[in-house]
């Protein structure tokens, strides 16, 4: 038989009656409802920079330092790089830069070699830095750190909806088949295991050149990767997928002229707010502070 | 499966050992994705290399989906691009050859983008094809869609609850009684009266089939327990019936008539 308790159906969505990122991301419209203004809302910085890529197409690591520095700066509200991470990463953290190393569709290097340039920069000695993906579990950083800051660009998953942030973490299990169930939900049960627990402190969301459609499994296809020129900075995981989020339905809004939901639907967002409580996905509660280039900006 | 590979190929050569996965080490190839193929009855999948001098690797994908139902599930199970008539149903975009024949399902790409790279590409699957003689039936759930207004590509065919909200969500809890015994078709319409989607499931007998019907018409639309259909908070339409053994359901059907007349299109023979 048929649950009967606890069930959540599409018409629940269709109502509103339940968390309204995840009926986005399903490609369910909501009507409009009326919201208390939340008291204290979490910042999320977008910087652009039309300059980043240079005529060839490649990144400009100094665009992408003055990106960083902007976003970091205005994030914790100091008049200097070096005090922002300094703020969050003290000289004595063994620090590890989770990156992201799918072929298609990398973490840049240029990226990378910004964070660790902010982290030098708040004393921690170079020995005590490691950036790394799939190998996170084997690197003495990792299984060291005391602070991680966690890097990747926005894809399309064809398991998890969206590769994001939270999904990010996935190489952190044994076993990342566990996580696998109802489309990768539960993503953010991740976070709570001990090798990452309270140790984030810093979110990065590569908007350089996202991948905003794909089907089945080998999905990459420039046609569906557009310049957005942007980087998502928060301390929030969830806060800056749900913006990150929002600006790809924005692009597929305005690519396929109809709003196409995505297969599978990127719930685990919307769950590691309402269920697993590890952030919000609820633009409502969220401060994004736009800095830079302007044009496309989608949000 | 490699009786069935050539060991060259326009000059690309195939490397000696291929690589093979089962159900439960499919992750070390696929990552998340291994689950697509896990919603099937899928048994092994072997992957094989073809290199030749300055041009890019072909990298070749066979899964054995142990029936030919299975193998064109995952076939359907995310296909956009175009036929290119290899196989009994092929997908190519991006240089990426993707088709099914009897119980395999096949992928083919180069890790380049060379002109002749791309054209072995095809070549090779013509070739498998032309290898694998039996021609593998298609589920029989199928031959119970209506044919005017259906938009071929957009057919899913799935056993699991997993899979169907996958491809559309309709409830977080298992409402319909989908199990890898139960054959479910998910498909998309476009007719003069406007676009509709029909989800239609075979269950293993009739009982099955009811039970499931009256559980969804209590977890989905219990206002319209007696007339079967009801317009949702979206303006559209939702409409169902059992027949035999099946369940067919219309949804995001514009208007009234739409969804009941595609409901009645729906003839389920025995």
């Amino acid at each position: 038989m048929a649950e009967t308790e606890n069930r959540i159906t599409r018409r629940d969505f269709i109502r509103g009656t339940t968390c309204a990122t995840l009926a986005l991301a399903m490609g369910i419209g909501l009507e409009a409802q009326e919201k208390e203004k939340p008291l204290k809302l979490t910042k999320v910085m977008l910087v652009r920079d039309e300059k980043v890529f240079d005529k060839e197409g490649r990144i400009d690591p100094m665009v992408i330092q003055k990106m960083m520095d902007d976003a970091v700066t205005v994030l914790f509200d100091k008049k200097k790089p070096v005090e922002a991470w300094k703020t969050i990463i003290k000289p004595k953290d063994i620090v590890g830069i989770k990156s992201n190393a799918w072929g298609s569709l990398p973490t840049p290097d240029a990226l990378e070699q910004t964070l660790k340039r902010g982290i030098l920069d708040a004393g921690v000695d170079e020995k005590n830095i490691s950036i790394d993906d799939r190998g996170v579990l084997g690197n003495k950083v990792f299984q060291k750190a005391t602070a991680l800051i966690n890097a990747r660009p926005l894809r399309t998953h064809a398991w998890s909806g969206v590769g994001s942030l939270l999904k990010n973490y996935i190489m952190f299990v044994p076993s990342p088949s566990d996580y696998h169930g109802n489309t990768c939900a539960d993503l953010a049960a991740i976070w709570k295991l001990p090798i990452v627990k309270d140790k984030t402190r810093l979110n990065v969301l590569v908007m350089l050149e996202p991948l905003f459609h794909g089907v089945g499994r080998h999905h990459f296809d420039k046609k569906y990767t557009w310049k957005y020129h942007g980087l998502l900075v928060g301390t929030d995981p969830v806060a800056v997928d749900a913006v990150g989020l929002h600006i790809f339905k924005a692009k597929r809004l305005e690519y396929f002229g109809e709003d196409r939901p995505m297969t599978p639907p990127p719930h685990h967002i919307a769950f590691a707010d309402t269920k697993h409580h590890l952030g919000t996905s609820d633009l409502e509660k969220i401060e994004l502070v736009k800095l830079g280039w302007k044009e496309g900006i989608l949000i | 499966m490699s009786e069935l590979i050539p060991h060259e190929i326009r000059g690309w050569k195939i490397q000696e050992e291929a690589k093979k996965y089962n159900r439960e080490t499919i992750f070390e190839y696929i990552d998340g994705a291994g689950e697509v193929y896990r919603m099937y009855a899928f048994r092994e999948l072997e992957v094989f290399r073809f290199t030749k001098p300055d041009e890019p690797d072909i990298v070749l994908e066979m899964f054995d989906m142990t029936a030919s139902v299975d193998a064109f599930g995952v076939f359907t199970h995310g296909r956009e691009g175009e036929e290119v008539c290899i196989g009994q149903g092929s997908d190519y975009r991006g240089g990426l050859l993707c088709f099914w024949k009897d119980k395999y399902f096949v992928c083919i790409y180069a890790e380049g983008t060379s002109e002749k790279a791309l054209n072995t590409v095809l070549d090779l699957g013509k070739t498998i094809d032309g290898a694998i003689i039996v021609i593998g039936p298609k589920p029989e759930v199928l031959k119970y869609l209506p044919q005017g207004g259906l938009i071929e590509n957009s057919l899913r065919f799935f056993h699991t609850h997993v899979s169907l909200n996958y491809h559309y969500f309709l409830a977080d809890s298992n409402i319909l009684n989908l199990d890898d015994k139960t054959d479910a078709v998910l498909a998309r319409y476009d007719k003069s009266e406007g676009k509709s989607l029909l989800l239609l499931i075979s269950y293993p007998n009739e009982d099955l089939a009811h039970l499931a019907f009256n559980g969804f018409m209590i977890a989905y639309m219990p206002e319209a327990q007696e007339t079967h259909v009801l317009q949702t908070e979206d303006s559209t339409w939702v409409a169902a019936k059992t027949e035999h053994n099946v369940v067919a359901i219309v949804f995001e059907a514009v208007e009234k008539e739409a969804a009941e007349r595609l409901l009645r299109e729906v003839v389920v023979i025995k």
